[in-house]
This record gives structure tokens, sequence and C-alpha cells, in this order.
């Protein structure tokens, strides 16, 4: 095996990474538990602020917003732990492309809601401008902490990695 | 190059192998249990809503057949008005139109549909919305709805707060002419809390996405004295 320069600058790399993982790990868990939390409390309420965005009917509105809450804590606990990482990331993921859409398409379409990220919602009083901007970078930086998971699911301190091998000891 | 050093070669391949194919395994399993776990959290969270309503509700004396909201006058254009107890927007729009409508009741030419709903009850530490949506029920039972509702909004607690207590709606009640007994008792029971849930239903089925929210014979309307004068005007009744 022939040693170059190079694999003590990855050896580092390799050794940080993991660790960069569990931080982004578990600040994207503390983001859907916070947001779970702050909507489970009035399920009635976040199918409203589901059907504000007027992209569905009430009534499929409804029991979105009523699971949305319990799915959105799940995902927090698989994080939490480190239970099926990537899968866990890739669906975190999927999730913000659906708010990211629905936000711009409710800017794109001027209505003036809330957009219920973390509990409130619906309709703004007259007068109140909606931050839709804001809300919109804010969601776009929780994509980025999903994209980082999905990349590198591999991180310290993790129900995943307990018990098995490291993956890099295999190759 | 020995014999040996092949085997031994051959079997760490043979160990690689196996240690990546049990790899592989556990991934698929945990990752079948967490979409597993995401699916049973959705159909709970259903599960748990569904149970939270009550199929029957009851409603107070003096609401409308719906059971959607309380009626106050018998003009012949109707003036629909949503409202929620915590919301301080209705309460501007209650010291500002409220007086416009009630002379407007008075002349004869409309009938109020009031509708509490509970849209802000995470908005205040009690479920104040519910609770003061539930309370106008039993002063609406008492015959005292206009009053009590008003009053409400005169003593308005601010959000984030745990709103007014259960006695101190009672003694608006008493304060607006009810029987606190039997007031007290309405509220304490909890007689109207399903039939809060009822009308803010229907109101969120309506597609009331904020309040105040203003319908002249079912027609939207802005929220102004101004406004509502002139879609009661042009229905020329």
């Amino acid at each position: 095996m022939s040693v170059t320069v190079n694999t003590v600058g990855e050896t580092r790399r390799s050794a940080v990474l993991p660790w960069i993982g569990t931080a982004v790990r578990l600040g994207l868990a503390a983001v859907w538990l916070l947001a779970g939390a702050s909507k489970v409390g009035d399920l009635a309420a976040s199918g409203r602020a589901v059907a504000a965005y007027e992209v569905m009917p009430y009534d499929v509105a409804k029991i979105v917003g009523a699971a949305l809450p319990f799915v959105e804590i799940t995902l927090g606990v698989l994080l939490l732990l480190g239970v099926a990482t990537r899968l866990a990331a890739a669906v975190s993921a999927a999730l913000l492309v659906v708010f990211v859409a629905g936000i711009t398409s409710a800017w794109v379409r001027g209505l003036t809601i809330d957009c219920g990220c973390f509990g409130t919602g619906g309709q703004l009083p007259a007068g109140q401008t909606p931050s839709y901007g804001p809300e919109l970078l804010r969601d776009l930086g929780f994509l980025a902490l999903a994209g980082f998971l999905l990349v590198r699911p591999h991180t310290r301190i993790s129900v995943d990695a307990m018990g098995a091998p490291r993956p890099e000891e295999e190759q | 190059m020995s014999s040996r050093a092949g085997q031994k070669r051959a079997a760490k391949v043979v160990r690689q192998q196996m240690a990546r194919e049990r790899r592989r395994q556990r991934t698929l399993w945990t990752s079948v249990l967490a979409v597993a776990a995401l699916v049973i959290a959705g159909m709970i969270g259903w599960g748990v809503f569904a149970s939270q309503r009550a199929d029957e509700y009851h409603a107070p004396a003096g609401a409308t057949a719906d059971g959607s909201g309380i009626a106050v006058g018998t003009g012949p254009v109707t003036v629909d008005i949503y409202e929620d107890f915590l919301c301080p927007a209705c309460r501007q729009f209650e010291t500002q139109v409220g007086p416009v409508l009630d002379q407007l009741v008075a002349d004869g030419r409309i009938r109020v549909v009031h509708h509490p709903v509970a849209y802000l009850d995470r908005a205040s530490t009690t479920g104040y919305s519910s609770r003061a949506s539930a309370a106008a029920g039993c002063a609406a039972d008492g015959g005292r709805y206009g009053e009590y509702s008003s009053a409400l909004f005169e003593r308005q607690p601010a959000e984030g707060g745990a709103g007014l207590s259960t006695d101190e709606l009672i003694r608006i009640g008493g304060g607006v002419g009810l029987d606190e007994d039997t007031f007290g008792t309405c509220i304490r029971d909890g007689r109207f809390r399903s039939w809060t849930e009822h009308v803010t239903d229907l109101a969120s089925e309506r597609g009331i996405r904020g309040t105040p929210t203003v319908f002249v014979d079912g027609q939207p309307v802005q929220n102004s004295a101004d406004a509502i004068r002139a879609a009661i005007d042009a229905t020329g009744r």
C-alpha cells in the first residue's frame, strides 16, 4: 500500500466530519421537534394553517394538518437518536421542499398568510405584511442541513453506528 | 507466495463480505422500521384529531338552524361576523363597527349572525378562545349574547397570557344581567364547549382563514363600517 501525503489530510477530515454530522443531525432534530410541538396542541388550527395555502380542499388539509405534527415529532426523534439517518434526512428534505414550494406559491399568488411553520398560521390581520422571504431562507437553511445528512449519514453517537463496523474501516 | 498467506487473504475477504451483508440487512430493517414509524405517527395524528371532535353538539338558545352562530335581530339582510374573543382586530372591529350594526339591527334592516370561533387557542395558555366562546354560548342561552360579547371584548386579555379566569367570566356575566348561578354552572359544566368546536369547524370548512371576517348576504365584505353599509344598501332591502 502506498501512503501519500494526502491521506493525512483525509484521515483528519474523516475524523472531524462525523462529529459535524452529529451537530447537524441534532440541529435538524431540534427543528422538527419544535415545529411539531408548536402544532400538536391544536390540531384543528394546524389543519386551518394548511388550508390557508389554498392548494387542497379543506377536508384533505384537515387530515394533513392533523398528521403533520406527529410526523415532524417522529422525524425529530429518529434524528435525535440517529436511527435510519439517511432515510430521515431524505424525508426531511422532501418535506422541506414541499414547504418551500408552498410558501413560494403563496407569495406568488399574493396570499397574506403566516406560513404556520412553528405554530400560528392562517390569514394575517389586515395591515400586516407576510414575511415570506425570511421564512423561505430559514427553510432553505434547514434543507441544507438535511442535504448534508443525506450525503454523509454516518455520524457519531447514533444508533446507526452502534454495533456496526464503521464504514471507513471496511474499505 | 505461500498458500497460507493466500488463505488468510481469502478469509479476510469473506469476513468483509459478510460484515457488509450484515450492515446492508441492518440498514434495510432500520429503514423499514423508520418508515413504519412515520406512517403510524401520521395515522395517530389523524386518529387523535378525529377522537377530539365531538360528534354531537348542543346549541344554545338563539342559535341559527345549522348551529353555526347566534342570530341577533330579524332584518331582511343577513350579516355574518366571524370573530375570536382573543383577537385584537376583532376588538377594534367591535368598538368601531359594533354600534353601527346595533343601529341597523334596531332599525330592522339586518339580522347579525355572530360566529364566536376559537381560532387562537394557542395564543393563550388556557385555551381562552374556546373558553370565552363556550361562555358566550351560555350567555346566549340566558338571552344576553350581545351584551356579554361586548363586555368580553371590552375586557379582552392580552395574547400570550392566561386570559380571563372562569370566575371572571362568570362575574362579567353577572354584570350584564345574567343569573350568576345558572350561568356559572353552565360554564363550569362546559355545556357549550362542543358547540364552540362545531362553530369553529363550520367556519374552517367555509374557508374562514382569519378574524374578523364579514359576509353580507353570503358575500365577503371588507370589515369596515362603510364597506358593510354599502353592501347592505346594494341589496336594495
